[in-house]
């Protein structure tokens, strides 16, 4: 896969206040977030932010509340405007753009997804999902057929019906994943879309997005607090905290190489077994091992492996990708990812 | 001698006021202090520096009665440049006003009382609702109190009406600017405590007493605050959340307004229409003052020749019509909220 990147987020800015270009200059002269609040009463949203989104992949920007992420976010369709920066979609600056092409960009090239599902409670779910349809002028027959079928993808058949809040939690966000997919633009953005769910719903639409995600390849950026899900949903993985980024890069790197205390406090009580991959922790070869006690995928995670060797340290794997050789994965490698770098130890 | 001559002496302001001491007595307290013979005030007496204190002692400055007179004699002035502009604007109220009173009584009661309840059904839905509104007119017809009860329905209608056409919008705008809502909270207070036979006063210096307009202004002034405050209340309660998505999904302004900020605010905007009905009907009792026909006329009867039974009849009428007024447009109200939960 090629990774053409979708949307670039360059050198970006927001702060809040009464006077965020004054601001800036001390932000850019190297003053800190608490600094500035103390002296200015000026909030730093977000500090120089550069991110390359990968198109038809999933990126997650994650990080706590109050880090920025989805100030973030919402910089992408410019729901919010920052105090400097670009933020580059098609190969052009939207912060350019005047109203009317930024209301286009936001009808056919984004649709977003929110935390608390953001639904019309005067409309039924059909004609919620098909809401960017209706913005568009469009009579209800003519949509009618097109969010259903997203809504039987979502797994909400014959609901079409009912008003929102007869609905949910969970079932609510199908609604609003199928009124961002039945705008048929290809950027979803989605602001901690599943956090407001039950644990287990939570999971269950984890599975959906990553589903569908199969299937369309869409452009995702997700945001979430949560690294479990953000490392299963991500591609592309961005750790904010107060407005800067930490550290992004692949998730499975990030966990083995993260380079900042912050976040080794943070992939700390990770389940790595679960996360980690066996392509992360093999050795690159395409000599045949000598004593093989099997084959592996290149994409398994390390838990299967060690439900298939028993508990067997002393094993190494043969690990096959499309039916070729990539590697040997030796339990050894294995049984030490599973133990997280500590603070101070060299890398 | 007056209080504050010395004052005056002192700043030296005397040569201004006029040398008019001992001249003509002006006030019926030059005349008590001529009488009794004693001008030496102590200081427990001393009167606040008012403008007839001050006038005792310097001619220069008016008397109270003649800032009032200004008052009178301003508004005068303009009344006829103002009554240009206003009366063109107001004009097409006489005539709602006329024909609607005299459709309602134009319609035999055969008809109208059968209407009225198919239009209660059609907003309420419920047959409790129509039964009450069949024994109420049935009622205020069996003593004789019908035609008065369609006059002041028909003015109720037109002025709510108006109050809706206009209040709307007005709350809209409200809504959408700060300093819209920064100027309007003022005017729409001063409007809702003013008592309401102070607006009549300007109003009959305006307009001739037979035109429907004097009372159908008085109305709506009175009765259109709820309706306004309640629609720009209504419109910013809509959920943030909402209104973030519309504007996400590329939704304009207009788009905005109509799909998502009416619709959930139309609970609270018919909450508004619920009030502004109950106050019309309020103000069409004074209005009657002004010589708005209805129920109020026979209340102002009561009062005027101390015929109890009359006044307690029409006040009993008049309470009646609330209840039925505000029964239905409550029933329209939660039918508004089950649609939306």
């Amino acid at each position: 896969m090629t990774d053409d990147i979708r949307i670039s987020v360059r050198n970006l800015y927001k702060i809040f206040g009464d006077d965020p270009q004054g601001a800036l200059e001390k932000v850019r002269g190297g003053m800190s977030k608490t600094e500035l609040q103390a002296e200015t009463g000026h909030v730093l949203g977000l500090n120089n932010i550069n991110v390359d989104m990968p198109a038809g992949k999933t990126t997650v920007i994650m990080g706590l509340s109050g880090s920025g992420k989805s100030t973030l976010i919402r910089h992408l369709n410019r729901l919010i405007d920052p105090t400097a920066g670009e933020v580059i979609v098609n190969g052009e600056n939207i912060l350019d753009y005047n109203e009317r092409r930024l209301r286009d960009l936001r009808k056919h090239d984004m649709s977003m997804v929110f935390q608390k599902f953001a639904l019309l409670p005067h409309r039924t779910v059909l004609e919620n999902t098909g809401l960017s349809w209706e913005i568009e002028g469009k009579s209800r027959k003519k949509y009618a057929a097109e969010a259903t079928k997203w809504l039987n993808r979502v797994g909400l058949e014959g609901q079409g019906e009912q008003f929102p809040a007869q609905l949910s939690g969970g079932m609510q966000q199908r609604v609003g994943i199928a009124r961002a997919l039945t705008s048929n633009s290809d950027v979803m953005l989605m602001d901690e879309a599943f956090s407001a769910l039950d644990p287990l719903i939570r999971t269950d639409m984890q599975d959906l997005l990553i589903e569908l995600q199969a299937e369309l390849h869409k452009t995702v950026i997700f945001i979430t607090h949560d690294l479990d899900e953000a490392l299963k949903l991500a591609d592309h993985l961005v750790i904010l905290k107060d407005g800067f980024i930490v550290q992004q890069g692949e998730p499975q790197d990030i966990l083995l190489n993260p380079n900042d205390p912050y976040i080794e406090a943070f992939v700390s009580d990770i389940n790595r077994a679960r996360v980690l991959r066996v392509r992360s922790v093999m050795e690159v070869t395409d000599v045949p091992p000598t004593d093989v006690a099997g084959e592996v995928d290149y994409d398994d995670t390390l838990e299967s492996i060690i439900a298939v060797s028993e508990g067997d340290t002393t094993n190494n794997y043969r690990v096959m990708r499309e039916g070729k050789q990539v590697g040997v994965l030796h339990m050894r490698d294995l049984v030490r990812a599973l133990v997280p770098r500590h603070p101070g130890e060299a890398a | 001698m007056a209080t504050y001559d010395n004052f005056f002496d002192t700043i030296g302001l005397r040569d201004w006021c006029g040398d008019d001491e001992g001249g003509g007595l002006s006030s019926m307290a030059d005349l008590m202090g001529q009488a009794g013979g004693n001008t030496d005030t102590t200081l427990w007496d001393m009167p606040f520096p008012s403008l007839d204190a001050l006038h005792d002692s310097c001619d220069a400055i008016p008397q109270s009665r003649d800032l009032t007179q200004g008052l009178e004699q301003g508004f005068l002035a303009i009344k006829d440049s103002l009554k240009v502009v206003v009366d063109p604007l107001t004009q097409p109220l006489s005539w709602a006003l006329e024909n609607a009173l005299w459709l309602m009584q134009a319609v035999p009661w055969f008809i109208m009382i059968p209407l009225l309840m198919v239009i209660t059904y059609a907003v309420g839905r419920s047959l409790k609702l129509v039964g009450l509104v069949a024994l109420v007119f049935g009622f205020l017809a069996f003593i004789d109190f019908y035609e008065h009860t369609m006059q002041t329905l028909a003015i109720i209608f037109v002025c709510a009406f108006i109050c809706v056409l206009l209040g709307v919008p007005i709350g809209i705008a409200m809504s959408r600017s700060d300093r819209v809502q920064r100027t309007m909270i003022p005017v729409l207070d001063m409007l809702q405590t003013l008592p309401p036979f102070v607006y009549l006063i300007p109003l009959i210096f305006l307009f001739s007493v037979t035109e429907p307009k004097l009372y159908g202004i008085a109305i709506i002034l009175y009765a259109i605050v709820p309706v306004v405050r309640l629609t720009d209340l209504g419109i910013r309660l809509v959920d943030q959340d909402v209104i973030e998505a519309a504007d996400a999904f590329g939704m304009t302004n207009r788009q905005k307004l109509y799909k998502v900020q009416i619709p959930l605010a139309l609970p609270n905007i018919m909450a508004g229409v619920n009030q502004t009905i109950m106050m019309s009907l309020a103000m069409v009792v004074i209005a009657s003052l002004v010589s708005a026909p209805g129920l109020g006329v026979l209340v102002l009867r009561g009062i005027r020749s101390l015929e109890l039974g009359v006044g307690l009849l029409s006040g009993l009428g008049i309470v009646l019509l609330a209840i039925i007024l505000d029964r239905v447009t409550k029933a329209a109200l939660a039918r508004i909220n089950a649609s939306q939960k």
